[in-house]
Order: C-alpha cells, then sequence, then structure tokens
C-alpha cells in the first residue's frame, strides 16, 4: 500500500514538475558550483559569495536559495529558468559535468562531529545515540543525503581532488583556511568569479556573512527555510563555526578509525594525524633522506 | 503539447513502475559491476561473461535477463534478478559500486566506433564527417551521459585501481589474449577457470556469432529496437582501426586531451616520440 502511493506521490511530482533536479540537473558550461561534502562549511560559503556578487539584497535564509539555490530543491524545470551564469550548490561526488568548481573540504573529524549534531536535528538517529556508533555508519557513507551513490567523506573528497586539483577553473578551499583568514580565501574567489576583490566589498561580504550573524538570521528564519522547515528547531544548523571541535567531541577510538581510514587523504590536504607525526615534520624528515 | 505528451508518458511509467533503474538503482554488497565507457567492449565482455556464468548459450534475447544494464529495466525489475546479480553499467565513478571490472579501450578507437554508433543511433546526422564528430566527443557534447573520456577512465582508476574488489581489462589483452583474461575474470567471480569452460565462452562469444546474432535478433534486442539497421551494433570488433579511419589531425587532437592518461594505460601515442614518453621525460628531468 505505501509502496502504491509512493508511486502516486512520486508521478505526482513528475506531473507537477516538480521533482529536484539532483543529479539529472542540466547543466551548462558557464555554471559555478559551489560543491563540498555536507556539513564542510558549504552554507557559509554560499552565504560569502552571495553578499560577494549581490550588493544591493544582504543574503538570508529566505533568500539564498535564489541567489545560489542548491540543486536538491528545485526542480531541473526551475533550474533552467534561472538566469546565468548560475552559481549552484552541490554535495555530488565528482560529476564530469561540472565546468567550474570551487570545492570546499574540511577536516573529517570535524565533518563527523557536525553531522553528528545535524542527523539529530534531522531526526534520524536519537538525542544521545552512541558517537562510536554513529561514526562508523558516518564512515560507510550511510548519512550521505544522495540515494545510493551516497560517498564516504573520502571517496568524495579524493574524487574531486585526483580529477580536478590544478585545473583551471577549479579553487580548492580549505574551510579552515576560511576561518583563519577569510578575507584572504575570499579573495581567491572574488577572482574565480571575476569581482574585483576591493577591501570594502570583502569585508561588507564577511559581515554579513558572520557566525553570529547567520545564528540570529536561523532563529527567526529557520522554520521556513526549505533545508531546515520540518527539522528540529531546538537543534541549530549553525553550529560552533570552529575548527578543531573533534578534539574534545570525539572518543580517542573514533579518531584513530577515521585516521585510520583516510589519513593519506587528510595529509595530502594537510590535516595532522594524531596518530602520527605532524605533516610538517614527517615532510621534513623525508625530504632529509633525500 | 509535445512536451505535455513527455510528462504524461513519464507520469504513466512512474505510475506502472517503469522508470529504467539507471543510477538509482538499488545496490546490493555482493553485486558486481561491469562498467566502461560507451564503445569500449562491455556487450563482448556481458557476452563472455555471461557465457561463462550461464549454461544456456547466450543470445541477445536472454542477454537481459543474465547481465542486465541498469539502463533498460525498471529498478522493480532489476531487484528480482538472481543474486549475486552480475550488471552492466557505464556510470563514471559512483562510490557505491563494490565489486567492479572496468574495461578500458584505446579513445581512438572508441572515438571510431562512437561515431558508427551516433549514426545509428541518428543522435548524428548521416553526413556528419568524423572531422565534425570528433570535437563533440572529446568534450562530450553530445549524449553528455558519462563525461569525457578521459574523466571517466580516470575517475575510476584514480578511485579503485589495485584494491581488492577492482579488476582493470583492457580491450585490446582481451583481444590479444581472450582464453588468458578471461581466466583472470573467472578467477575474480571464484569460478574455476577449467578449459573447457573458458573455450565454450570464448566460442559462443565470438564476434563472427555475435554478427550472425545481430542479424536475426537486433530488431527485437531492447537495446537496438529504433536504431538503424543498416549499420550494425557489432563493428569491427578489432583494435587499432583508427590508424585506417581517423584522420592524423583528429589522432592529435584525442592525443593533446587525454595523452597522459593513454601512456598510463600502454597507448603508445604517435604524437609523442618513441621512447620518450611524459614518464620517461618526467625521470630524466628528476634525475
Amino acid at each position: 500500500m505505501s509502496k502504491i502511493l509512493g508511486a502516486m506521490r512520486e508521478a505526482c511530482r513528475v506531473l507537477l514538475g516538480r521533482k529536484p533536479a539532483g543529479r539529472r540537473l542540466t547543466v551548462y558550461a558557464d555554471d559555478l558550483f559551489i560543491v563540498s561534502y555536507p556539513r564542510s562549511g558549504n552554507t557559509w560559503t554560499r552565504f560569502l559569495i552571495g553578499n560577494l556578487l549581490y550588493e544591493n539584497e544582504p543574503v538570508t535564509f529566505l533568500n539564498i536559495e535564489k541567489y545560489i539555490p542548491a540543486i536538491y530543491l528545485w526542480p531541473d524545470r526551475v533550474m533552467r529558468s534561472l538566469p546565468r551564469p548560475r552559481v549552484l550548490k552541490s554535495h555530488e561526488c565528482f560529476d564530469p559535468r561540472y565546468k567550474r568548481v570551487i570545492y570546499i573540504v574540511r577536516d573529517p573529524r570535524d565533518v563527523a562531529v557536525s553531522y553528528y549534531h545535524y542527523a539529530i536535528k534531522r531526526n534520524v538517529i536519537a538525542d544521545g545515540y552512541p558517537i562510536t556508533e554513529f561514526i562508523h555508519r558516518f564512515m560507510d557513507g550511510e548519512f550521505d543525503l544522495a540515494w545510493n551513490w551516497a560517498a564516504s567523506w573520502g571517496d568524495h573528497v579524493l574524487s574531486w581532488m585526483s580529477l580536478r586539483q590544478g585545473r583551471q577553473n577549479f579553487l580548492l578551499l580549505r574551510y579552515e583556511d576560511m576561518l583563519q583568514d577569510t578575507e584572504n580565501e575570499l579573495r581567491k574567489v572574488a577572482h574565480l568569479v571575476g569581482i574585483e576583490p576591493t577591501p570594502k566589498r570583502l569585508r561588507r561580504a564577511m559581515e554579513l556573512s558572520s557566525a553570529t550573524r547567520m545564528r540570529d538570521l536561523e532563529k527567526t528564519q529557520g522554520k521556513d527555510w526549505k533545508l531546515t522547515k520540518g527539522t528540529r528547531q531546538d537543534k541549530p544548523f549553525v553550529r560552533s563555526a570552529h575548527a578543531g571541535d573533534w578534539r574534545t567531541a570525539l572518543p580517542a577510538s573514533s579518531v584513530a578509525e577515521i585516521e585510520q581510514a583516510w589519513g593519506s587523504i587528510m595529509k595530502q590536504v594537510g590535516y595532522d594525524l594524531s596518530t602520527e607525526l605532524p605533516v610538517s615534520q614527517s615532510v621534513g624528515s623525508a625530504t632529509m633522506k633525500v | 503539447m509535445r512536451r505535455i505528451l513527455g510528462t504524461l508518458k513519464q507520469v504513466t511509467r512512474v505510475l506502472l513502475g517503469q522508470i529504467t533503474a539507471g543510477r538509482n538503482a538499488s545496490l546490493y554488497p555482493d553485486d558486481v559491476f561491469l562498467v566502461s565507457y560507451p564503445k569500449s567492449g562491455n556487450t563482448w565482455v556481458r557476452f563472455l561473461i555471461a557465457n561463462l556464468i550461464s549454461e544456456e548459450p547466450i543470445t541477445f534475447l536472454n542477454i537481459e535477463q543474465c547481465i542486465p544494464s541498469v539502463y533498460i529495466l525498471p529498478d522493480r525489475e532489476l531487484r528480482r534478478v538472481r543474486r549475486p546479480r552480475v550488471l552492466k553499467s557505464h556510470e563514471c565513478f559512483m562510490p557505491r559500486y563494490r565489486k567492479v571490472i572496468y574495461i578500458v579501450r584505446d579513445p581512438r578507437d572508441v572515438a571510431v566506433s562512437y561515431y558508427h554508433y551516433n549514426l545509428k543511433k541518428r543522435l548524428l546526422p548521416p553526413d556528419c564527417s568524423i572531422e565534425q564528430y570528433a570535437p563533440l566527443f572529446i568534450a562530450d557534447e553530445l549524449d553528455m551521459r558519462c563525461g569525457p573520456w578521459g574523466d571517466h577512465v580516470m575517475s575510476w582508476m584514480n578511485m579503485r585501481e589495485s584494491r581488492d574488489k577492482f579488476l582493470l581489462l583492457r580491450y585490446e589483452d582481451m583481444q590479444a589474449n581472450t582464453v588468458a583474461e578471461l581466466r583472470r575474470v573467472a578467477e575474480f567471480f571464484g569460478i574455476d577457470p577449467t578449459p573447457e569452460r573458458l573455450n565454450r565462452a570464448v566460442q559462443f562469444s565470438s564476434a563472427d556469432r555475435l554478427r550472425e546474432l545481430e542479424k536475426k535478433e537486433s530488431k527485437d534486442w531492447v537495446f537496438t529496437k529504433g536504431m538503424r539497421q543498416d549499420i550494425p551494433f557489432i563493428r569491427a570488433a578489432k583494435s587499432g582501426g583508427w590508424q585506417s579511419a581517423l584522420p592524423p589531425q583528429v589522432v592529435a587532437q584525442i592525443e593533446t586531451a587525454w595523452g597522459d592518461t593513454m601512456e598510463r594505460l600502454g597507448y603508445e601515442l604517435v604524437t609523442r616520440a618513441k621512447g620518450l614518453s611524459s614518464r620517461a621525460k618526467e625521470a630524466v628531468f628528476d634525475s
């Protein structure tokens, strides 16, 4: 019965042209994609870029889907009608059709902590669900929002890095660098989108995208934003906006599991492993041997 | 009007559960995927494997039951296929495919084969030359399903090469030494590769037999139904056809786009001096 209802619901969505585009999105060569694994600073980056591009109206949760829409919320029909060049948010693992990409990467240990809280917010797991248990499922990619092409953090990051790093029209941003020196990283973005990065313009974008402002906006708009509508409103979407929370939030055994699975990719991106010497030192000793 | 009809057709298919599974196919952990870029020998290898697994000789009319393509049947029917399933797919890297046989073929031959296939599918006008087609092929601007050849191949190689459940086959090796390559496939499946079994599979999957079968069955095979029947699906079934079929400038375009990937796979480039491949150059440079 529920199967039949599901099929009818699906049919209605097709009939009304309401099926979200997702991977079926019609891609244009001039599209710019903001891509990341979930919980890696995509929304913050969207606010920054939106506030950089659009100077008439500050970005909020109520207009962000107009300026920089997520490909998962709107049908392709709507997406095709947007003015070009489009700037779009995506969580897809490598998609060869994306020609211009800003890829944000974040320390997977922090991603794991953030994802845990987000899964509670979305009622996927209950309050107090054991985090060690969660980490296993997280590492298997089970919580990725994509259907059955859900990727683990490692596959996601490596797929984009190994196929696009060093190419034109691919900008790799580290969430941690963005936190530490937002202006500098935002300047790189401005160059990619072809905007002159005047200090005034950069600062305006940063102020309008600060964690404090976003938290305030979320308080009044969280229940109406398409992404968080229907999720627990007592849990914030904009959470700590910090790097390194994993040090206190993750049990050592979970840290070890993550580092064992993705250690080589983490080092490639410049994340020191707690189970090993810091990257700078080990690189140093390798050079010494040569 | 045409749009409304298209939507209605789509709605009916959803209601009847007939949407082809494609990328949304339900996956099981014991699935084996036979993945390749289009026109890289997937159908031939499908026949080889199916004839290895199945008692009954494989034809175009029963191949979709034995090793179904994820692009033809709806998910509902794919879920009913006996497990462990062997499925054909042309997807670029899919993180959820656990066990994968990946077939790679010289992109210069892929270009020639894809050109004829797109004529067969009427995606190209009958008077389109291969020079006109080449840039569309290199940028994947014609059907935009799988991405450019280089991205497709590198996505699988970068992510899965030298892993446990990944077997890389070169079409050219399969041609040159079918039995030896099929033995590797059998071992990958955990099948005892007795010479009789291997030889039987090779015979039942020969290009001559496939051509005979195609003549009789292609207008009924779901895959080629409705395409131009005057252009065969099973075409040359040879390696190196590009040397006579591709104009030098197209060869140069392809080698410029994907030279490094081709060399990594052992395809010799005509536009780079022999004995001084890029790897060799790097080595010289490093020392």
